[in-house]
């Protein structure tokens, strides 16, 4: 069985966001929710001045701390890796929000949906169709487009990447695309020192 | 949760529609989703398209947004409130398409019937250019759009005159050295942004080619470089021109290719001009003759590019000589006073970039020519070329990267062709005296010479450059003074939202649009322009729609087509269809499809030029569209979405073999005598106040005006796009406002800390921004990737209040801080100054204005305070 993870080059990124706008369409997020982002930090001073662009995802962890703490089971690992939430078994206590380093879950509130996107307190047809997978008071967050990847495919952001910033694959697989760049371009986890064995690393 | 349905938008059951992205003036292959329920609900990136290889940028992923907007016209409406302004209710009534056609075509016709000039076209559909045209067919060249001067004013000229094309970019598939200065190509902005991202990325990740990038603001494309060069703003000429003194100075040149493919050897008389034979023809020197010969004699033995010679008594020197006089004076040292950048700096990117450049070296290519390999390229776009003196700041940058020989060359820097229509078009042609055609005008025919003038804007006076609109508002002060006939009184608009995007004051522009009798707007969504409307003609979206088009793409051609992934979602109706009625009604239908059968390059193909007595739809043409190309009909295009190739090598690298290049630009000098002898004879009034230094047939080291604005004024400002933002209207869109809004580049007037401090300003200082022009409004923020004599305003900081539309106010626009008077547009090329001098006073609060309604600060507010909430930070 593989073990599916995910690999940033911060080399590559360019902080356009494409990302996150294909992670909004795949998974109809309403406005103010994220399962990807990028984030930018300028460091030093004029005219030395630079600006990094670290796209930030669910880390997927090995020893998860929000499967830890989740009191319903919601929370569980396939057996590729990907982390999961079952939201019929959610019960909404936000545990894992708090329990988990990387701010990575999002509790869905009834409000996110009112507004609309438009903000009109009316919804798109685009929302109608894709409001449905979501229950309300429960807590989501990025599955690797765990459907997607079932399917043979890279997760939307993957895909739409213009720079190939995001490499997907098998870490299990030593030949794999993203295997062979952590171990090429020395990989680094995020926040090693909570020791939740991330499956995403980054790579300068 | 059902489990056994896909709940992933793009594995919903339904189909996928191959079409082309029209998120920005570009034209990326994509793939539409449409489940069974015939919903919209993924866009993605079409990977069997060479040019963004499967690749969207976040605008093309919005498109659906676009689609879905609750704000989107419905069905034609006419105005009941009489009066106008952005932000104020039109109190909209629906009316049926027929009594909206009949009052449009009525009310454009009167005009039309007094004085065809009275016309106001404002059409800015880039991918159609058959509807971009359709004045011709009352043979009226008014211009009333930001397309031309606000992207490329001086940029297009210059392409056309040395690579007798629309655009430039550099070649990524060889490039080793990647100089940017003023543009975010590869990185966030320019040519088809999510192609060019990724063909410029794996050049950085596979290949390690270098950037560098020169601008006065850290960017993204500054953010990835290898070496960002901080520089005053508008005076990026000078830091080619130093660069260039290095490489003449240090023999560092590709003398080879400046003697064989440029008319650098041309001899030049002191009148500027060649030194021509009795046939019109040019003149090199003949080192080892020691004697003048012409161009063509084949005994010419050692080929002269410096020295001081006579033919018939008659001082001369080559053209190559007379810029390495200008250079003698444009030291790294000087222009370091100039620009701020180190001398050293300069001097090293200079010897690196010809180092790069491997003069000398060639490459065996697939189509069996041995060319020359020349992996640098100098880059530029905009923010650096978008000043007073366009022409001669085009012209430096190019002349840097032809003393490399790059230009066409694997590796270089290359012309990027608009849309070329027929596959076996080259878009070259050889000249006079064995120079290259030049083409300036990209965008098709240009008024002749007439006084009084033909034009509102005074295109009549712009024999080598784009059209400047900002001189409507000029004229439209005082038309006496320019002796003008006529005064517009109808706008047609099309896509087009000039009272947003032209320069000069948006009050003054405000009179401007309340003195026109009738305004019709054919858009999708509400704007600022379409709060100004009488009638409104709502048109499909790109993916309710036909076209076949190619706009400029980097390192590809062929056709991008769109074909409709569903029905109209309203009664809308297609440009084409709205067009043709509005024609016909006029009395013009048989004119204007002759004018788009000249604009289409259907004229010479009898079974596809248009039928001009009749009504043609987006399908159709499309579909002569496509036939044109490669012969293929609309069901190959239907099922494949595109025609488009790697660029044939014959077309992409040195596609003018055989023909010198301009090195130096007679014509410059030529037109400017031609027109200056027209305004004499007509004795045109202004023609004392017309900028006649402006032509020049190489770069000088003159000045910007922006540079000598009185001294109170103490900074400079600037404005920036982001590839979130790219091209036209962005910010209506939830995604897109879900994104930009978080950037800390757009969420505040940008000034360096030092700055900032000893201005006694701090990271929220609400303050009052004036230039000599105009002001805004706006709150400080500080960062370290700004040059300290400058501030840095968004584009996403300069939306008008208009009415049912998403997009917020910030606190003025830019653009009112910018002049529109003669003195600041470059006479040879219309591009007007983009950047200005400006002084900055904090205040205590926001004026009253701003504290009515919702601003984009109030927006970044909420973000702000909804950090630390999950994933909604």
């Amino acid at each position: 069985m593989a073990r599916v993870g995910m690999v940033f080059d911060l080399k590559a990124c360019i902080g356009c966001n494409a990302c996150v706008v294909a992670c909004k369409q795949e998974n109809s997020l309403p406005d103010g929710v994220f399962f990807t982002k990028t984030l930018s930090e300028e460091y030093g001073v004029f005219p030395l001045a630079n600006r990094v662009y670290i796209p930030t995802i669910c880390n997927h962890c090995e020893d998860a701390p929000c499967e830890k703490v989740c009191p319903s089971g919601a929370t569980h690992t396939r057996e590729d890796g990907i982390v999961m939430v079952d939201d019929d078994k959610c019960i909404g206590c936000s545990s894992c929000a708090v329990a988990c380093p990387y701010d990575q879950r999002t509790q869905m509130e009834e409000s996110n949906f009112l507004a609309g996107l438009f903000g009109n307190g009316e919804l798109t047809p685009f929302e109608e169709d894709g409001y449905g997978r979501y229950t309300p008071g429960t807590v989501t967050k990025c599955d690797f487009c765990s459907q997607r990847v079932d399917a043979g495919l890279n997760p939307a952001c993957v895909v739409t990447c213009p720079t190939n910033a995001r490499i997907f694959g098998d870490l299990d697989d030593p030949a794999s695309a993203p295997s062979v760049m952590i171990r090429e371009r020395h990989g680094r986890q995020p926040m090693p020192e909570k020791n939740t064995k991330p499956k995403v690393y980054y790579v300068n | 949760m059902a489990k056994e349905t896909p709940t992933a938008n793009s594995l919903k059951s339904g189909r996928w529609v191959p079409s082309s992205c029209k998120m920005c003036l570009h034209s990326c292959g994509n793939m539409i989703h449409v489940t069974d329920d015939g919903i919209i609900n993924k866009i993605e990136g079409n990977p069997t398209n060479p040019s963004n290889n499967g690749k969207l940028c976040p605008k093309g992923n919005s498109a659906i947004m676009r689609h879905y907007d609750p704000a989107r016209f419905k069905q034609p409406m006419r105005r009941t409130n009489p009066e106008k302004g952005c932000g104020i209710d039109p109190m909209w009534e629906p009316i049926s398409w027929e009594e909206a056609l009949d009052i449009s075509a009525r009310e454009i016709k009167k005009s039309m019937d007094e004085d065809p000039r009275k016309i106001l076209p404002s059409l800015e559909d880039f991918q159609k250019f058959n509807i971009w045209s359709w004045p011709l067919a009352f043979g009226n060249f008014n211009f009333y759009q930001s397309g031309g001067t606000m992207c490329g004013g001086a940029y297009h000229p210059m392409n056309g005159f040395i690579h007798s094309a629309f655009g430039c970019a550099n070649d990524a598939k060889y490039c080793n050295y990647w100089i940017n200065n003023g543009t975010g190509d590869g990185f966030s902005s320019h040519l088809h942004a999510a192609a060019q991202a990724n063909w410029v990325a794996k050049a950085r990740t596979e290949r390690n080619m270098r950037v560098v990038s020169i601008e006065p603001r850290l960017s993204i494309g500054s953010a990835k470089a290898e070496e960002w060069v901080p520089i005053r703003p508008a005076t990026d000429r000078h830091f080619a021109m130093g660069m260039s003194h290095v490489l003449i100075e240090e023999g560092l040149c590709d003398y080879k290719f400046l003697r064989r493919d440029t008319n650098a050897p041309y001899l030049v008389g002191e009148d500027g001009l060649f030194i021509r034979d009795d046939n019109g023809q040019c003149h090199i020197w003949d080192m080892e003759a020691d004697c003048a010969k012409l161009w063509n004699d084949e005994s010419i033995g050692k080929i002269a590019l410096e020295g001081n010679f006579e033919i018939d008594g008659k001082p001369c020197r080559p053209g190559f000589q007379v810029y390495k006089d200008i250079l003698a004076e444009c030291t790294p040292e000087a222009m370091s006073e100039i620009t701020t950048v180190p001398a050293e700096t300069i001097a090293r990117i200079a010897r690196e970039f010809a180092e790069a450049a491997q003069v000398g070296a060639t490459i065996k290519l697939e189509d069996g020519r041995t060319v020359p390999l020349r992996p640098a390229g100098y880059n530029y776009y905009r923010g650096a070329q978008g000043h007073k003196h366009g022409a001669q700041t085009n012209q430096a940058f190019k002349l840097v990267n032809m003393l490399m020989g790059n230009i066409d060359a694997p590796g270089g820097h290359m012309g990027v062709v608009l849309d070329t229509k027929e596959v076996d078009i080259n878009h070259c042609e050889p000249g006079e005296s064995g120079m290259l055609t030049p083409t300036p005008h990209q965008l098709g025919p240009t008024p002749p010479f007439a006084y009084p003038p033909n034009t509102y804007h005074l295109m009549d006076y712009f024999p080598l450059g784009v059209h400047p609109p900002h001189f409507n508002l000029l004229v439209h002060e005082d038309p006496a003074k320019f002796g003008m006939e006529f005064v517009p009184d109808v706008i047609v608009n099309c896509h087009s939202n000039p009272v947003w995007a032209i320069q000069g004051p948006r009050n003054k522009w405000f009179e401007f649009l309340r003195s026109m009798r009738f305004i019709v707007c054919v858009d999708l969504i509400p704007t600022e322009m379409t709060d100004w409307a009488d009638i409104i003609l709502p048109s499909n979206d790109v993916l309710e729609s036909w076209n076949c088009t190619m706009i400029e793409p980097p390192h590809t051609e062929g056709q991008s087509f769109r074909q409709p992934a569903v029905e109209p979602l309203h009664d809308t109706k297609s440009e084409e269809e709205i067009f043709y009625e509005l024609s016909e009604r006029m009395g013009i239908l048989e004119a204007y499809n002759d004018v788009v059968n000249k604009t289409l390059g259907f004229e010479g193909h009898p079974e596809l030029m248009l039928e001009l007595d009749q009504k043609h739809t987006d399908k159709e043409i499309a579909r002569r569209k496509g036939l044109l190309w490669n012969g293929k009909d609309i069901d190959w295009y239907m099922e494949r979405g595109h025609s488009v190739t790697e660029k044939r090598l014959d077309k992409w690298y040195r596609p003018w073999e055989g023909s010198r290049l301009h090195f130096y630009i007679e014509d410059m000098l030529i037109e400017k005598d031609k027109l200056k002898q027209q305004m004499e004879d007509a004795d045109v009034p202004f023609r004392d106040e017309w900028q006649w230094n402006d032509y020049q047939p190489l770069p000088t080291p003159v000045l910007d005006p922006v540079h000598e604005e009185p001294p109170e004024f103490d900074l400079y400002a600037i404005t920036f796009k982001d590839i979130q933002l790219n091209f036209g209207e962005s910010l209506s869109n939830p995604w897109i406002k879900d994104i930009v809004y978080r950037d800390p580049v757009h969420t505040g007037l940008l000034l360096n800390p030092k700055t900032a401090t000893a201005q006694g300003l701090e990271k929220g200082s609400i303050v009052l921004v004036e230039s000599p022009y105009g002001h805004v409004y706006g709150r400080i923020s500080v960062s370290e990737g700004m040059h300290p004599e400058t501030l840095g305003i968004s584009n996403a900081l300069s939306r008008l209040k208009s009415k049912d539309s998403g997009v917020l106010p910030a606190g003025g626009h830019f653009n009112d801080m910018l002049p529109y008077d003669l003195r600041n547009t470059d006479a040879a090329s219309g591009q007007p100054e983009t950047v200005c001098k400006i002084k900055i006073t904090k205040l205590d609060d926001w004026p009253d204005f701003l504290k009515e309604g919702r601003t984009v600060y109030d927006k970044i507010e909420e973000h702000e305070n909804a950090k630390g909430k999950g994933g909604q930070h």
